[in-house]
Order: C-alpha cells, then sequence, then structure tokens
C-alpha cells in the first residue's frame, strides 16, 4: 500500500490562506481610508458617509469570526487617529454597535436582503446616537446634530452598493461562505 | 469526545471576553485621550504622515473628476457667465480707480506719521488631500509640512478667504481645523462698525459670533474680516458676510466654501510683537576718556598738518 505523504501547503497558498482571513479586516481599513478621500468634493459637498460601519456591520452579520473584536477596535481606533477628534470615540461607538449587531446577529442572517438593510437603518440611528451622546457629554453641551444625521442618512441611502461590493468580495475571496 | 463540540463554546466565551475587553479599553482611551494628550497627539502625527500620501494619491482623481464636471458648468453657462463678467469688470474699473486714489492717499499719510506696517507675509501653498471623514470634526489634512515651513497656529487661506488655521504639522502633512469645527475660535472685527467679536464653531454650516459687546450695530450684509489680536492670525483677511438665522441670532457665513476647497495658501506670519529680548547690560558705562582724548589730540595734529 502506497503512504501518502503529510500535506504541506505551499508559500503561495499559505499567504492565500492568510489573506482569506484578513481580507474582511483589511477592508475595513480601506473604507476608513475611504472615509477621508474626499469624494463628496465631486458633487461641491462635504458630506461622507460612514464606509466603516458599513464594513463592521456587514462581517458581523456574514463572518463575525473573522472580523474579530480586535479588528473593530482597531478601524475605530485608526478612524479616530486620522480624523483629529477625540481619542477612543469611534472605537467605543463600533465595538458598542459590533456587540449589539453580534447579540441580534441571527435575526437578520438569513433574512431578505431589505431586512438586511433595516438592520442596518437601526444600527446606523443606534451608532449615531452614541456618537452625540458621548461627544455631547465630552463637550459639555448638546451638540448639533444636523451634520451627524446627514452623515448618517447618507451611510444608509449607499448601503446597497457597499453591501453588493463586500458580497463581491465574499464570493471571490472567501469561497463556502 | 469530538473536540471540535468543546472548541465551539470556548470561542464564544474567549469572543465574549474579547468584546468586553476591547469596550473597556476604547472607554479607557476616551477617559486617557483628555489627559494624555501628548502621545495621542503624536500618535495621531504618525498615522497622519502615513496614510497623507496615499490620501493624496485617492484625492488626485476626485480633483480631476471635479474639474471635469465644472469644466461642463462652465461650458453650459458660458454665454451668461460672459455677460455677468462684463457687468461686473465695468463695475470693478471704477472701484480700481478709487481704490489707486485711496492707496496714494493711505501711502502719504504712513509716511507722515511714520506708521509702522505690519511685515510682508510669506506663503507655501498646497493642496487639501483628505476631508473631515467624521461628523463632529471640521479638519482637513494639507500636503504642506514642517519640511516646507508649516508650524501650529498659521492661518491657512484660498482664494476666496480664511479657510482655518493649523493645529498640527508632521514632516510633509499638517492638519487644518476649519472655521466650522466645535473647537475653532478666531478673533474677527465686523465692518463697518469696527466692532470686534469671536468666531466660534459649533459643527454647524455657520460658525456663531461670540463676545459681540453691541449687537443692534451689526446687520446682515456686514464684512467679516480678522481682527489680528493674539498675534496668531494677520490682520484684515476676509473671513465672511453677517448672516441672521430664522430664529434671530447672527451668524458668519464664511467665504471659503469647505466643500470646495482644494489648492490652499498657508500663511507664515511673524507677529511685530516677537522681536529678540534685548537686556540692558547690568553696569552702564560712558565712553572711555583715553581714547576720546587720544582722538581729540590726532584731530589736532592733522589739522595742524593740513596747515
Amino acid at each position: 500500500m502506497v503512504r501518502l505523504e503529510p500535506y504541506s501547503p505551499t508559500p503561495a497558498a499559505r499567504a492565500g490562506r492568510v489573506f482569506m482571513v484578513v481580507a474582511p479586516f483589511v477592508m475595513g481599513l480601506v473604507c476608513v481610508l475611504l472615509s477621508f478621500v474626499p469624494l463628496g468634493r465631486i458633487f461641491g459637498s462635504s458630506l461622507t458617509p460612514a464606509f466603516a460601519l458599513m464594513a463592521i456591520y456587514y462581517w458581523a452579520i456574514v463572518r463575525p469570526e473573522m472580523f474579530p473584536p480586535l479588528a473593530v477596535f482597531t478601524v475605530g481606533l485608526v478612524f479616530d487617529l486620522l480624523s483629529g477628534g477625540i481619542i477612543g470615540l469611534w472605537a467605543f461607538v463600533y465595538v458598542l454597535t459590533y456587540a449589539v449587531v453580534i447579540s441580534q446577529r441571527l435575526l437578520v442572517v438569513n433574512a431578505p436582503f431589505t431586512v438586511f438593510w433595516f438592520g442596518f437603518l437601526i444600527v446606523a440611528v443606534f451608532a449615531g446616537a452614541v456618537a452625540w451622546a458621548v461627544v455631547s457629554i465630552y463637550y459639555g453641551r448638546p451638540v448639533p446634530p444636523s451634520s451627524l444625521m446627514q452623515h448618517m442618512v447618507l451611510t444608509v441611502a449607499i448601503f446597497p452598493i457597499f453591501a453588493m461590493i463586500f458580497g463581491r468580495v465574499q464570493a471571490r475571496v472567501l469561497p463556502g461562505s | 469526545m469530538d473536540p471540535n463540540r468543546t472548541a465551539l463554546p470556548f470561542r464564544e466565551f474567549s469572543h465574549r471576553i474579547s468584546l468586553v475587553f476591547m469596550l473597556t479599553l476604547a472607554a479607557a482611551l476616551l477617559l486617557l485621550g483628555r489627559a494624555e494628550t501628548y502621545v495621542f497627539d503624536r500618535a495621531r502625527q504618525v498615522v497622519t504622515d502615513l496614510a497623507a500620501p496615499l490620501l493624496e494619491v485617492a484625492s488626485r482623481p476626485v480633483a480631476a473628476a471635479r474639474r471635469v464636471i465644472e469644466r461642463t458648468d462652465e461650458y453650459a453657462y458660458v454665454f451668461d457667465e460672459n455677460e455677468r463678467l462684463r457687468a461686473e469688470n465695468a463695475r470693478l474699473l471704477a472701484w480700481k480707480e478709487m481704490a489707486l486714489n485711496l492707496e496714494a492717499r493711505v501711502a502719504r499719510y504712513e509716511a507722515l506719521l511714520n506708521v509702522q506696517i505690519d511685515p510682508s507675509i510669506n506663503y507655501v501653498t498646497g493642496r487639501t488631500v483628505s476631508d473631515a471623514g467624521g461628523p463632529f470634526v471640521d479638519t482637513v489634512l494639507v500636503n504642506v509640512g514642517r519640511d516646507q515651513g508649516a508650524k501650529s497656529g498659521q492661518a491657512v487661506v484660498d482664494t476666496d478667504g480664511l479657510v482655518g488655521r493649523i493645529v498640527s504639522t508632521g514632516p510633509k502633512a499638517s492638519r487644518v481645523l476649519l472655521l466650522t469645527d466645535l473647537n475653532s475660535r478666531i478673533p474677527v472685527v465686523i465692518e463697518p462698525a469696527h466692532y470686534k467679536a469671536v468666531l466660534a464653531g459649533d459643527n454647524t454650516e455657520w460658525p456663531r459670533l461670540e463676545y459681540l459687546t453691541n449687537i443692534s450695530a451689526i446687520s446682515p450684509g456686514d464684512r467679516v474680516v480678522t481682527s489680528g489680536d493674539g498675534g496668531l492670525i494677520p490682520q484684515g483677511l476676509p473671513v465672511g458676510l453677517v448672516i441672521q438665522t430664522s430664529d434671530g441670532n447672527l451668524r458668519v457665513q464664511t467665504f471659503a466654501d469647505r466643500g470646495r476647497l482644494n489648492f490652499v495658501r498657508v500663511l507664515q506670519y511673524e507677529f511685530p510683537s516677537q522681536v529678540e529680548r534685548q537686556d540692558p547690560p547690568d553696569v552702564l558705562k560712558g565712553p572711555p576718556i583715553s581714547s576720546s582724548a587720544d582722538s581729540a589730540a590726532s584731530a589736532a595734529t592733522n589739522s595742524t598738518g593740513a596747515e
């Protein structure tokens, strides 16, 4: 009987596997960078959506094991450092939102896209409310919420586009999901 | 026993522990961020310097797309724009005559009164490479850093007026706090009444006017310029126009549009009071007597020789 050699993956296969594991996190970081690219100026506006929140929600629902709390925290912290705002604000908001999403994940995980989208609407409202409360406490007075509301409305409005992109990446890079 | 059956609850448990730990860490950061500013400022600068080249590359297609849209708009309204520019040109020619007369008169007065005018302002031009990113912060990154002479506190203007001031600098990039940010405070003067106030950003599109002593003397449409108080920002930079909101408050519509920021100038300005300190000597000494006597003697000798 022929004895089989123990299987050892090639370096390329290993690299591919590492990429598969870190792909959602890398996409989260790309979303953070994208938030600072002045895309709104194409249309003469300074409004940018919360791309990172979309990535966190999507991967927390679809593949939570590939987007652990450490990744969420890192994404939030990088956002805080790049934005020049309150340190820890978005790290805190994103980790708290992630915890809520994980706890309610089973409600939307196999539901139609409209339910998935509606879930994101609730998550965006929750994240916005927490962020507004933290900032208002930090400055000791209620902060005008108009720009936050515009930010979240835009985020919810363009979520389907990004959900589609994440879905494509998931189908290509993470087969079997 | 199947090891996977024990691994699953353990993984879930570790996931929950990790979640609680990260939440605590984020909350601790929120509290520490206020106290330990130096460490976080350094971290912020390092991350900003790393991200600035990427953002600069990413912002170029955006700027190109913006130019295409602007060009299309310009072509669509070229005739109307031409008419408007002709009318404006006629008006400006009259203003030019008046400005030349006033310039000559001011120069004459300055010469008569020996007025010490402010030193000239140097500037470095850069491009905004990033947007604010979040709804609670109004800052942008410009690709002018310490290597180009940028310093914290320097004013940043675009073609329309004051944009903000630099709050942190790295070797290649600087962060500009815009006038609309919650933390922005700029000393201004409202013309023509010449009342001083502080322009305070509050995360809305129109910053507030604070510490205004006489509100009744100000009316919508008045011009707001920098006062130069505090010595950071030069005097007389155009900021915006006074507007009245629906609730009756006076706010300022800034000339600079944060949605259209592209090329900006970083003003390198030295406040006139920042001169080198000159301490008086400990003991005041008169001119040495011997040397004056020698010079008098030599002068006498010279005059004798000339005779």
